[in-house]
């Protein structure tokens, strides 16, 4: 496990999302109810950045084409609870976001990338 | 293009071209949904679906006319609409809005029109933040259009017993009362 430090709490208040580059890699913290989640920061529909992603409730709704996440898994929720099921290539478009481990240490936000 | 128009736009602080793209992306939702809720609407059949089928015609009309709304606000501002109808499908703002897979399960197609409804209305609610007190005549057009697709959302959630939604029918289908003053070229 190899934490990174990302941010302070208090960049992130309840409500709100903060993404990072960090290299090759992107993520993007989330704070909802008070509780932080790191995901993945490139929306696996059609691979955009979700910088500018908004939280609605526990979903993070990317900014391109409004598909949601939530931050606690990582999994589609919309377009996924309507897509129908005899149509398997849609499937692809909503595959879930990766999730990574956080944890806050002496009000830092520390997430394992790895 | 207005060139004042884009100008004062741009002096009240907004990037012009992000606001663009979501303007494009919003009208590609709209030109999108009226093509699946024209499929919606003819699967509409039978004792429950009678009556949602003249609903789904007053959304369906509506989305069109927000997209016929959008369009000359798009070039105002110095943009277009994409050349290829299919890479205009392709950066729609709001997902695909499929016929579900037994058309008869009145509520899956009623999950499938509340759910896009709601894209729409967070679509417009975006669209009117960035706006606000700065761009006066998008503000003014994306509130007209949000207070339709609330509507809209009303009426469906109101199908799905989630709650009454003070809905009355349309005078005629697809009135567009909020949305009808931007359309100048259909108005006699």
């Amino acid at each position: 496990m190899a934490l990174q430090k990302l941010a302070r709490v208090e960049e992130i208040p309840p409500g709100r999302t903060k993404f990072f580059r960090l290299g090759s890699k992107t993520v993007i913290l989330a704070n909802w109810a008070g509780q932080i989640y790191a995901l993945h920061g490139i929306c696996p529909h059609r691979n955009n950045p979700l910088e500018g992603a908004i939280l609605w409730g526990h979903l993070l709704d990317c900014p391109w084409h409004h598909f949601q996440y939530d931050v606690r898994n990582g999994e589609n929720h919309f377009p996924r609870n309507v897509y129908p099921a005899d149509l398997p290539r849609l499937q692809e478009q909503v595959r879930p976001l990766r999730t990574y481990p956080i944890e806050v240490k002496e009000g830092e936000v520390w997430v394992d990338l790895e | 293009m207005g060139k004042v128009a884009r100008q004062v736009v741009e002096q009240a602080g907004i990037e012009v071209n992000v606001l663009l793209d979501k303007l494009v992306r919003a009208a590609g939702a709209e030109f999108t949904t009226f093509y699946y809720y024209t499929i919606l609407r003819v699967n509409s059949i039978g004792f429950d679906g009678e009556g949602l089928k003249e609903i789904i015609e007053d959304a369906r009309i509506e989305d069109r006319n927000h997209f016929k709304a959008l369009t000359p606000r798009i070039y105002e501002l110095g943009g277009a609409l994409p050349r290829d109808i299919r890479g205009f499908a392709d950066v729609a703002g709001c997902p695909d809005a499929y016929l579900p897979s037994n058309p008869r399960d009145m509520k899956a197609m009623l999950n499938v029109l509340v759910e896009a409804e709601r894209c729409a209305v967070r679509t417009y609610t975006e669209i009117c933040n960035m706006t606000f007190g700065k761009d006066h005549r998008t503000y003014d057009l994306a509130l007209a259009i949000l207070h339709e697709e609330v509507e809209h959302e009303a009426w469906f959630s109101e199908y799905l017993t989630e709650g009454p939604s003070g809905h009355f029918r349309r005078g005629t289908p697809g009135t567009s009362p909020y949305v009808r003053r931007f359309m100048s070229a259909d108005i006699g």
